[in-house]
């Protein structure tokens, strides 16, 4: 018999884009909510973005099934952290756990990008950003998955703050409002949108603060 | 990725359904799909149901290799029945059966030796809507309206355009007819037998097969080079 | 008599597919290997696909008053750059230090997981690991993964009771004692630099400069590199960060411009 589809691959490219901006008392988390495979549009209404603990929030792009298990282990790993010490794991535990999560697959990857957002146990937001098999950096915005490529640089552009690497120190902390921040991430994503095919349909925003946490939501292109 | 040499997995599929498309009407759930067992771009097989009921509130419709859909449908059989045993009133909903079918097809994956199906799940429970898919390497969404296979591109545009959520049962059922018949037209591994069942908080009713009818006499099947200038 | 008390144990719902599903999430982790009849095809088409960080500069060398080591701060994957911001020197104890370049994932686990093995030692002996036990923990590491992909090239700098110690350690189960090493793709520029300049009886100020001015050289020819420059002291008392500064602006401090003077002012011509 003829090989109609004689090979498969373990993985696909869900697309979409993630971005997160931390603030000095807010993180601002994002991600459209387009779920696509090749040219095919899966769903206009998938959400990347999920809270793994009270003060924080991941948003991940890549192969859908990696990431839903990646979650799922999150979770788990939360649930168990929570009934030994009664209390919620703190953002910055949360990033260690995420990268050595991400680097236990390190011979059989998850194809995820992510970036966690968060506030740290001082109220300041936080942000992290990974590659697919755990190297981790703390930054203060960031983007991740099929639109980074066209964000980041917009992002450098906007709110470029001095390198945490610089001696003398210099103060690092994004200069925008909170109300600014969302503004900027919906430009971010309706630029995007224009010229990235894996992004569009909708935004979702979480913004974390020392009030609590809010989601606001935005319609972009679905062509 | 990985080479076959040795293997004892399923390395390509032999008998393959095509498309299912399903969709969220007024009272539940609608599914259609046609009866057809492709081997190779042979058509094998005429009857193969591909729409069977789980339990009390699901439907599942499958595309993609038969035996391995069978195989699920045994899977199912005993986790059903392990359900049942409990005898507490209680029983599994299809967001239930998708999230196992979902953690079955992912971890098949997982060990390189993936179920060779795009599923869909439809049903009703507690006057919840249901509709999801899950394919082969565990990628699974829900939507109001859904289509595996070549459905995706000739099926979805479709509902896209005239879907809405207040759709009547025959509303339902011309729209899935209109799908299927371009599946129909466009798909060569499409025959025309088809099912359609449906699935409401009263059950789950799968009809007897039927034809669609067709009209082969549009110029642009009975000259189709016509219009393609060029070295067709 | 034992009871028999199986009856009161709940049904088992797991059935065939789902073994394995449930992890024992209290157990510490294993690596999970892929389930391929082709593990290096498919460990060379995954690291395609997830790109992971690369290129750099890093280097370090021993001089008469203890370990200097310094590195650029750029990752790429391919052509696009993933930040410029990423600390390839990373701390592993108050007296030692390890330097990153390959894959980021890799070293950045690696050195953290020595530094638990370092600390762990410490508490089993009241006396902090020295330079050359904590390299061939590392070395021994990665070579028991010899083969399997992992991408590291690193040094390990510090102080013990011999003194300064400087080794270098690679993936490909490499282990070599030196006084003078850096790795990366920009080390050839950073050596043409560092090997013209060098001398053991430098000061501190000297041999931080040099190993400032090495990384800029090689920012400047490598397009992998960049970022900026950190330097580090490794000496009796510890390590201690003593310069960052960005390239760009070392570029104005290496080449300050110096405003032309004007030999002839342009003028209309009288009269044309």
């Amino acid at each position: 018999m003829v090989k109609e589809q004689a090979n498969w691959s373990p993985y696909d490219n869900n697309g979409g884009s993630c971005v997160a901006i931390a603030g000095a008392d807010y993180c601002v988390i994002a991600a459209d909510t387009r779920m696509s495979t090749g040219y095919n549009i899966l769903t206009r209404d998938y959400s990347k973005i999920c809270q793994l603990a009270d003060k924080c929030v991941m948003a991940s792009s890549g192969f859908q099934a990696d990431v839903n298990a990646l979650k799922k282990n999150l979770y788990a790993k939360h649930l168990i952290y929570q009934h030994q010490h009664n209390k919620q794991m703190s953002c910055p535990a949360m990033a260690q756990l995420l990268s050595n999560t991400l680097y236990y697959k390190r011979f059989f990857p998850y194809y995820s990008f992510n970036v966690l957002g968060g506030l740290d146990s001082e109220g300041k937001g936080c942000v992290f950003t990974y590659d697919a098999v755990g190297s981790y950096e703390r930054v203060g915005y960031s983007s991740q998955g099929s639109g980074s490529t066209l964000i980041m640089p917009f992002l450098d552009n906007q709110l470029k703050s001095p390198s945490p690497l610089l001696l003398p120190a210099q103060d690092a902390v994004t200069p925008l409002s909170e109300v600014e921040a969302v503004e900027l991430v919906k430009t971010v994503f309706a630029s995007a949108a224009e010229r990235d095919i894996f992004t569009g349909d909708k935004l979702e925003i979480v913004v974390l603060g020392a009030s609590g946490i809010r989601r606001e939501y935005m319609d972009l292109r679905k062509d | 990725m990985g080479s076959g040499a040795d293997s004892e997995r399923t390395l390509y599929p032999y008998v393959t359904g095509s498309s299912v498309v399903a969709i969220k009407y007024k009272d539940g759930i609608l599914m259609a799909a046609d009866m057809g067992g492709s081997y190779g771009s042979t058509l094998r097989y005429k009857s193969i149901e591909r729409l069977k009921p789980i339990g009390k509130h699901t439907l599942l419709g499958a595309s993609g290799e038969i035996s391995d859909f069978q195989e699920i449908l045994r899977f199912l059989d005993e986790l059903i029945l392990n359900d049942n045993m409990w005898d507490d009133g209680n029983s599994l909903g299809p967001k239930e059966v998708h999230n196992y079918l979902t953690r079955v097809m992912y971890n098949r994956r997982n060990k390189f030796n993936p179920l060779w199906n795009s599923l869909v799940i439809g049903g009703v429970k507690n006057g919840q809507k249901y509709l999801g898919m899950v394919n082969m390497i565990g990628i699974n969404f829900n939507d109001n309206h859904v289509a595996t296979g070549l459905g995706n591109h000739l099926a979805r545009p479709i509902l896209r355009d005239e879907w809405n959520e207040n759709l009547t049962f025959e509303e339902g059922v011309k729209l899935l007819e209109k799908c299927m018949r371009v599946l129909l037209y466009r798909d060569r591994s499409a025959v025309n037998k088809i099912q359609i069942a449906k699935i409401t908080e009263e059950g789950t009713t799968v009809f007897p097969p039927f034809s669609l009818k067709t009209y082969w006499e549009f110029s642009a099947f009975k000259n189709p080079a016509a219009s393609a200038v060029g070295s067709w | 008599m034992k009871l028999d008390t199986s009856g009161f144990e709940s049904f088992s719902t797991q059935i065939e597919p789902l073994d394995g599903i449930v992890g024992d999430f209290s157990a510490a982790p294993a690596f999970e290997l892929p389930n391929s009849t082709d593990f290096d095809g498919f460990q060379k088409e995954a690291i395609q696909m997830v790109k992971p960080a690369k290129g750099t500069t890093t280097l370090a060398f021993i001089f008469k008053e203890g370990v200097m080591v310094a590195a650029d701060s750029r990752a790429s994957m391919g052509g696009y750059i993933s930040s410029q911001s990423v600390k390839k020197i990373i701390e592993i104890n108050p007296y030692m230090l390890g330097t990153m370049a390959g894959g980021a994932a890799d070293c950045q686990f690696w050195h953290r997981n020595l530094g638990v093995k370092c600390r762990l030692h410490e508490l089993a002996n009241k006396r902090r690991i020295s330079v050359t036990g904590a390299s061939k923990l590392l070395a021994n590491i990665l070579y028991s993964y010899r083969g399997m992909g992992l991408s590291v090239g690193t040094m390990i700098a510090g102080w013990d009771e011999t003194g300064p110690g400087l080794y270098y350690v690679d993936s490909e189960g490499g282990r070599l004692k030196g006084t003078r090493f850096s790795v990366g793709s920009g080390s050839p520029y950073a050596y043409g630099v560092l090997d013209s300049g060098y001398r053991f009886d430098m000061s501190i100020e000297e041999a931080a400069e040099l190993a400032r001015r090495s990384i800029y050289h090689a920012t400047f020819r490598d397009g992998a590199s960049g970022g900026v420059a950190s330097v580090y002291y490794v000496g009796p008392n510890g390590w201690k960060k003593l310069t960052g500064d960005d390239v760009g602006e070392l570029h104005y401090h290496y080449n300050p411009v110096t405003p032309n003077t004007v030999e002839q002012e342009m003028a209309e011509a009288p009269g044309a």
